[in-house]
């Protein structure tokens, strides 16, 4: 009666919840899912795992009308997109025509459908097009592809996933006139531009206020099986990844079916996801539907598993080992294992001066930073250079 | 949480527990219901309780909760519990637990999975491009129907503007069972629901009227849980595709050609072999964000098209409250006429005043301040909301700004509480409370799932709005 002030009014405009886009990035690298699957104690199939996952998928659907789904396949040679089609309506920009129904854009094979399992369409679309798609991913992969490398293109389903987000928070803020647009796009230009090494020291002036009740809700979810050093190649682009989410205030959660991995511990870290490592994996569905399927609105009112021990290790930009102790070029702060050759640095062509290193009592290395980053003294390295967040 | 459901919401919680049984057996209503009406906190819940085996202790359930958010946690579980979708077991060591109730349970997981060979999410029938019907044609009609619907209600039809939409008897026999519109003397009479009612945004509009329909549909001779889980298939159907009427039973095809009349269904005649759903029915468990924009847009907005792409609003209003509405409808302009004063009207504007004078007599009509504020926030026009937009950059306190002028919006509210001066609340009184201690508790507990309407320490006695819980709660204390 008397709650005529500032505040009461504000609710009856905003009271409709933001719908969410939640981005899957599937390790699909053959090698590490026929590890999986031949561990004695929790074997785990892929297409057990993949049907899992889609009920997750449809569950997330469920929650809202106009939720969102986008899947990346991250492949062992490429990273993929398997819903929504990218070869549908223009592969390159499908940005001005897709309908803005949610779960309409680019419906493809709906000719063949009268006789199937009765299914909640948006349901069976997501469905249908992640197991095409992810058939022809597999029938696409040769013999010569598994063979060459064993690791996966996390780096880039993370850009593909960033930018997929990017587009669709944009289009969304345009469709509803919600969000403020010019800053989205605004702060989502450095992530176009990943192999900038610039982009990470760029970030602390942003202060995008989305995150708030309007806007496009978006996390991306990596279920990942591969292990750690395989992504160490990769280290510089799946970093700036991780900062353009951190800019974009993107949660990254991470599902680890087996092993651990450093970079995506610092990426759930970096991001504010949440990071589980399963001990059963059978459990999949469980574990996702428990922990992973909360969006960041019912986030704030429940527990989060989170994980204390992060592991800050980096990788060199030499041979992409990862380190715990290494040396940091003082002009553009890259990572190297060793001294590099001639003194010069091998990001910006420094000449750096290495003093002394290398005399047997070597007392203090002047003009050149010895470091040591350890599990817990974490935030003061500069190696990562977690930008100071936003 | 989400205001606006609440009616379809109110009208759901007030059936027999064995209605939700027989409800819950088609996978779209749990689908729906649970898309619909459950807030965030609560669909947690229950996706996480959806596939355990076994029921998840009470004490688990409340740890993963934060302790600041008690109050949602509560009102979530009370939600659940009055929708029968979650229930207190206990597990084998006589635990409290919670679990997700069975028939619920097994439709949801049929949903998410579509394990099972029914037709709850209707049957594709199949039609050659030239035959089928395009979405902007279904728009259009649902719209003329719609709008034939409120222009009936109003009065406009005898302006001689919607006249293609043909009313059928049943649609007046149901506005008039519904009190709100009555006759007298042939004329047709809104009444105070009536206005109301017109004032809604469009998605609460369909439920009030579904909702109607359901609760007539007993009347006629049709099982009104049958007539429920109906409209919830319809609403999981999809736009523009075309739906088999072979399945459905007699009862589930006289249901559609009643809908067909306002509109949220479109078939080409009552004996065709498909029908269509349209974008009323569709968006039916969608929030009124995902609907406003593609429909109320063009249900609204000027229908002669070339004024403004559909999906945009067509009113402005200024700090002074003169008021700018860029349309042509008479439906639209009778609507605002209701609480402003109308100054001039132009082929495509009128303008006018809100004034103490006019919001008055609107809420002696029965329309609230409420009804007129969100009535104008649907329909502001896009310029309103850009201003909006540059405005929250501005404004870092984290308050969601409002579309509409403050003043405008808390002066809407002081000039009806000029005359709301007394508010009756129906509820329950607890009291004779022996001891503070035991009269603090249940109190507590009200206030936490939000039933406390008052209290007086000094007296030890509170009012709450709806006793089940706290009874329950008095009893586990015992």
């Amino acid at each position: 009666m008397n709650a005529v002030d500032a505040t009461e009014h504000y609710e009856t405009s905003a009271h409709d919840p933001a719908p969410s886009l939640l981005t899957v990035i599937i390790d699909t690298n053959p090698h590490a899912w026929a590890l999986l699957e031949q561990s004695d104690k929790n074997p785990l199939t892929f297409s057990t795992a993949l049907a899992n996952i889609l009920v997750f998928l449809n569950a997330h659907l469920a929650f809202n009308y106009a939720n969102e789904v986008a899947v990346v396949a991250s492949h062992s040679h490429k990273a993929a997109w398997l819903y929504p089609s990218a070869s549908q309506p223009t592969p390159t920009d499908p940005d001005g025509d897709v309908s803005m129904t949610a779960d309409g854009s680019g419906n493809t094979n709906d000719g063949d459908s009268g006789s199937q399992v009765n299914k909640y369409r948006p349901f069976r679309i997501v469905e249908e097009q992640v197991t095409a798609n992810l058939r022809q991913l597999m029938d696409s992969t040769g013999r010569d592809d598994v063979n060459n490398t064993s690791s996966t293109m996390m780096a880039g389903a993370l850009t593909l996933a960033l930018s997929h987000i990017n587009r669709r928070t944009i289009a969304w803020a345009e469709a509803h006139g919600g969000g403020d647009t010019s800053s989205l796009t605004r702060s989502g230009d450095p992530d176009t531009s990943t192999t900038s090494m610039l982009a990470r020291r760029s970030t602390t002036t942003t202060a995008t206020n989305e995150g708030g009740a309007e806007g496009l809700q978006s996390r991306i979810l990596i279920i990942s099986v591969s292990s750690a050093t395989g992504s160490a190649h990769q280290y510089i682009p799946l970093m700036n990844g991780i900062f353009a989410c951190q800019r974009l205030r993107v949660p990254i959660d991470v599902c680890k079916l087996s092993g651990d991995a450093v970079f995506l511990q610092q990426a759930s870290d970096a991001t504010k996801g949440i990071y589980m490592s399963l001990s059963e994996p059978r459990g999949l569905l469980q574990y996702l539907m428990m922990a992973f399927l909360p969006d960041q609105r019912s986030r704030k009112h429940l527990v989060l598993p989170t994980r204390v021990d992060v592991d800050f290790r980096a990788a060199c930009f030499c041979h992409r080992r990862v380190v715990d102790v290494g040396f940091v070029c003082s002009i553009c702060l890259s990572i190297f294992c060793e001294p590099p050759e001639n003194g010069d640095c091998l990001t910006c062509g420094t000449h750096l001066d290495l003093g002394a290193y290398g005399a047997k009592p070597a007392l203090i290395a002047r003009k050149k930073k010895k470091k040591k980053v350890r599990a817990n003294g974490v935030s003061a390295t500069p190696t990562p250079t977690p930008t100071p967040g936003p | 949480m989400a205001a606006a459901p609440s009616r379809p919401f109110d009208y759901l919680e007030s059936l027999p527990g064995t209605v939700f049984f027989k409800l819950y057996q088609q996978p779209s209503t749990a689908l729906a219901i649970f898309r619909r009406m459950l807030p965030d906190l609560a669909k947690c819940f229950v996706m996480a309780l959806l596939y355990l085996k076994d029921p998840l202790p009470a004490a688990d359930l409340e740890i993963w909760v934060r302790s600041e958010s008690l109050k949602e946690r509560d009102s979530a579980l009370s939600i659940l519990g009055r929708l029968h979708i979650l229930s207190n077991t206990t597990t084998a060591d006589n635990v409290r637990a919670y679990m997700v109730t069975n028939p619920f349970a097994a439709s949801l997981r049929q949903a998410l999975t579509g394990a099972e060979q029914t037709q709850s999410f209707g049957v594709l029938s199949r039609v050659s491009d030239e035959e089928r019907v395009p979405i902007p044609d279904l728009d259009e009609y649902a719209r003329r129907q719609w709008e034939g619907v409120l222009g009936y209600m109003v009065g406009t039809s005898g302006l001689g503007i919607q006249r293609d939409a043909n009313l059928s008897k049943g649609v007046k026999q149901l506005l008039q069972a519904g009190h709100l519109v009555e006759v007298r003397d042939r004329r047709v009479e809104i009444t105070q629901d009536g206005f109301a009612f017109v004032l809604q945004d469009v998605g609460t509009q369909v439920w009030h009227i579904l909702i109607l329909y359901v609760e007539s549909a007993e009347a006629i001779g049709m099982d009104s849980v049958e007539v429920l889980s109906f409209i919830f298939l319809l609403s999981s159907l999809e736009l523009g595709r075309t739906y088999e009427k072979k399945h459905l039973t007699s009862n589930q095809l006289r249901t559609l050609t009643d809908l067909a009349d306002f509109g949220i269904v479109y078939q080409d005649s009552p004996e065709a072999s498909h029908f269509y759903p349209t974008r009323l029915a569709t968006t039916l468990t969608s929030d009124s964000s995902a609907l406003s924009n593609p429909i109320s847009g063009t249900l609204s907005g000027p229908s002669n098209g070339d004024t403004g792409q559909p999906g945009s609003g067509f009113i402005i209003i200024e700090t002074n409250y003169r008021l700018y509405a860029y349309t042509s409808s008479p439906l639209q302009i009778s609507l605002i006429a209701l609480f402003t004063t109308l100054k001039y009207r132009f082929p495509n504007l009128i303008t006018g005043k809100i004034t103490r004078q006019s919001i008055r007599r609107a809420i002696e009509m029965g329309i609230t301040a409420d009804q007129i504020i969100s009535y104008l926030a649907t329909h502001a026009h896009p310029q309103m909301r850009k201003h909006n937009v540059s405005r929250s950059t501005s404004n870092q306190a984290g308050i969601p700004p409002s579309v509409l002028p403050p003043t405008v919006v808390d002066q809407i509210r002081l000039w009806q509480l000029e005359r709301d001066r007394v508010k009756a609340t129906a509820g329950f009184l607890f009291k004779d409370f022996v001891s503070l201690a035991e009269y603090e508790a249940p109190c507590r507990y009200a206030d936490e799932i939000g039933v406390l309407i008052w209290k007086s320490d000094r007296k030890r006695m509170f009012f709450v709005t709806r006793h089940e819980q706290v009874a329950a709660f008095l009893r586990s204390r015992k």
